[in-house]
């Protein structure tokens, strides 16, 4: 009896990650109706790289609002997963079928000799270290002409003909994402990424190996990455260094940031929300970044839990209203 | 009762700070044994080398004639070494429950093992109340209490202590002082590092005492707190 009281509480993680899990299923449901509105070609491509930067943002937020470890190269993982795809297709014209599972484990592998080395360190040592290698890797690509074509990019092949098939195949791959890493943060897994974010001199003194734990998230996070830079590059039939560009790793933390870091509908929210914004403001060239910017620090001093957040706090006072 | 740890000629140093040396004592199992000393003796430092948060210069830790030297402190927990921050180091994001489950996972416990433990824990040490709060919300006392919940998860076979009674509400000492009486009356072990004379007395059977990195006296808890090297330390010469 006292074990069904204990683990039916709505404050425990699982059952706060559960309802984070249905929520997402209802804001991809919403989504799945959205083409009913009659949206052109352009408003679903807008949509289909929003919900790439949403799987970017996801697996951002694994590592950094789970764990705690604030790495500034998830846009470098995606170029690398996309290149992987188009230098096998460039070069020895291998099927998608085999260069985006190549892609998923290059970037883990990747992702796990990069881990080895930051995950010994800490805080802004551990941001530097991987922006080092987010510029480094795009400079490498964007200087290997004979390999890559260099900043003209490469030539990737569609998967689908029409933006419509595209559009729902990219919110199967949300969802996919999504199931993955509730079913990662479900398990004991999870409670050690919450306990290293935490504490991690405590979560080493209760037994969880943190070194080992935080090479798991940050292998993991970097592959999730890597496969959606693979299947954007499939989606635009073309990937470029500047899919690894700075800004686009700033973008994905503001995704992170607005939607609600730590959660699991925060960062879809936000993907959707910020580019949807960055889309609308394209007209003012570069000053939306001023704007982004601006309302990260917005964010960050006031809704420091993001939209997802707030809308948990309003649910919160909804109960308590009704109870009273 | 056979020695649990032996501890010889244990030393550190930070830069030219000789902060612990040549240390040596052992703990015997099933006893409850008191660590004192002024601040900046070396107590939490040594506390610091036996949960394998410092490795020591030279020297030797052993657990029940196994070596200690050189294990991390996730390694050191499985093997039966809990420890108890003086700064408590709980997870605050989530729930103090969820705390004692993930402790007790890492600990080897599976799902269903660690919520009964946890349960019963939160009952030994009447955090009931207070188990689906966030820890960050928990008052110090509290968090106290949950940490030692945490170290519980599964039965340790030596408990390190650092400072547990400081600035602790007297309700909520009184409990951990029941706490640790009834786990000390069931044979588990204890070190506990502490400046509350009455408690020490009233728990410790033994007792060692540091001062500027080096036991001073160690032995019978009531003889090392009236030795004039003991009183020299606390108190300084005057009141020998």
């Amino acid at each position: 009896m006292i074990k069904t009281l204990s683990i039916s509480n709505s404050k425990l993680w699982r059952n706060r990650l559960k309802f984070d899990f249905w929520s997402l299923l209802i804001v991809l449901l919403l989504m799945c109706f959205l083409p009913l509105l009659d949206l052109s070609d352009y408003t679903l491509g807008i949509l289909i790289v929003a919900m790439y930067l949403a799987i970017v943002a996801m697996s951002w937020n694994l590592l950094a609002g789970y764990c705690g470890q604030f790495s500034m190269a998830p846009a470098a993982f995606a170029m690398i997963g996309g290149y992987i795809v188009g230098l096998s297709d460039f070069h020895a014209q291998l099927s998608l079928w085999i260069s985006v599972p190549l892609a998923i484990v290059g970037t883990a592998i990747l992702g796990a000799l990069l881990g080895l080395t930051v995950t010994r360190l800490k805080g802004p040592y551990l941001s530097l270290t991987t922006l080092s290698f987010a510029e480094i890797s795009r400079v490498i690509i964007s200087n290997s002409h004979e390999y890559t074509r260099g900043d003209q990019g490469l030539n990737v092949p569609s998967m689908m003909n029409d933006r419509l098939s595209y559009y729902y195949f990219f919110i199967v791959l949300v969802l996919l994402t999504g199931v993955f890493i509730y079913w990662l943060m479900r398990s004991k897994l999870g409670g050690f990424l919450l306990a290293i974010r935490d504490d991690q001199e405590g979560a080493e003194s209760k037994g969880i190996d943190i070194v080992f734990y935080k090479l798991v998230a940050f292998t993991i996070s970097c592959s999730l990455c890597g496969f959606a830079g693979a299947m954007y590059g499939s989606f635009s039939q073309l990937v470029s260094p500047e899919m690894g560009l700075l800004q686009q790793t700033g973008l994905v933390i503001s995704m992170v940031v607005i939607g609600g870091i730590g959660s699991l509908t925060g960062p879809v929210i936000g993907a959707i929300l910020v580019y949807l914004g960055s889309e609308w403001l394209r007209e003012i060239g570069n000053i939306q970044m001023i704007v982004f910017a601006f309302v990260v620090i917005i964010f960050a001093r006031f809704f420091r839990t993001g939209i997802w957040g707030f809308c948990l706090g309003l649910k919160q006072r909804l109960l308590q209203n009704h109870h009273e | 009762m056979n020695n649990l740890l032996s501890i010889q000629n244990l030393s550190k140093s930070f830069g030219g700070n000789q902060a612990v040396d040549a240390v040596s004592f052992s703990i015997q199992e099933g006893s409850i044994m008191g660590l004192i000393g002024p601040n900046g003796s070396g107590k939490t430092t040594v506390l610091n080398m036996l949960s394998g948060i410092l490795q020591a210069d030279s020297g030797s830790i052993k657990l029940e004639n196994r070596s200690l030297n050189g294990l991390k402190p996730s390694k050191l927990a499985k093997l039966g070494i809990m420890r108890m921050f003086q700064m408590t180091r709980v997870f605050n994001r989530i729930s103090a429950f969820d705390n004692l489950l993930i402790s007790g996972q890492a600990l080897g416990l599976s799902f269903n093992d660690s919520v009964a433990k946890a349960d019963q824990l939160m009952q030994e040490l009447q955090l009931e109340h207070v188990k689906f709060l966030d820890a960050g919300e928990l008052s110090g006392g509290q968090k106290k209490l949950l940490e030692f919940g945490m170290c519980f998860m599964r039965s340790p076979k030596l408990a390190l202590l650092d400072e547990p009674f400081a600035a602790v509400h007297p309700k909520m000492r009184e409990t951990m002082v029941n706490f640790i009486i009834e786990k000390n009356k069931i044979g588990h072990t204890f070190l506990i590092v502490s400046h509350d004379m009455p408690i020490v007395q009233q728990l410790c059977q033994e007792c060692i005492c540091m001062s500027t990195g080096k036991v001073i006296a160690s032995g019978n808890t009531k003889s090392v707190l009236s030795s004039p090297e003991v009183i020299e330390a606390y108190l300084g010469d005057d009141h020998v």
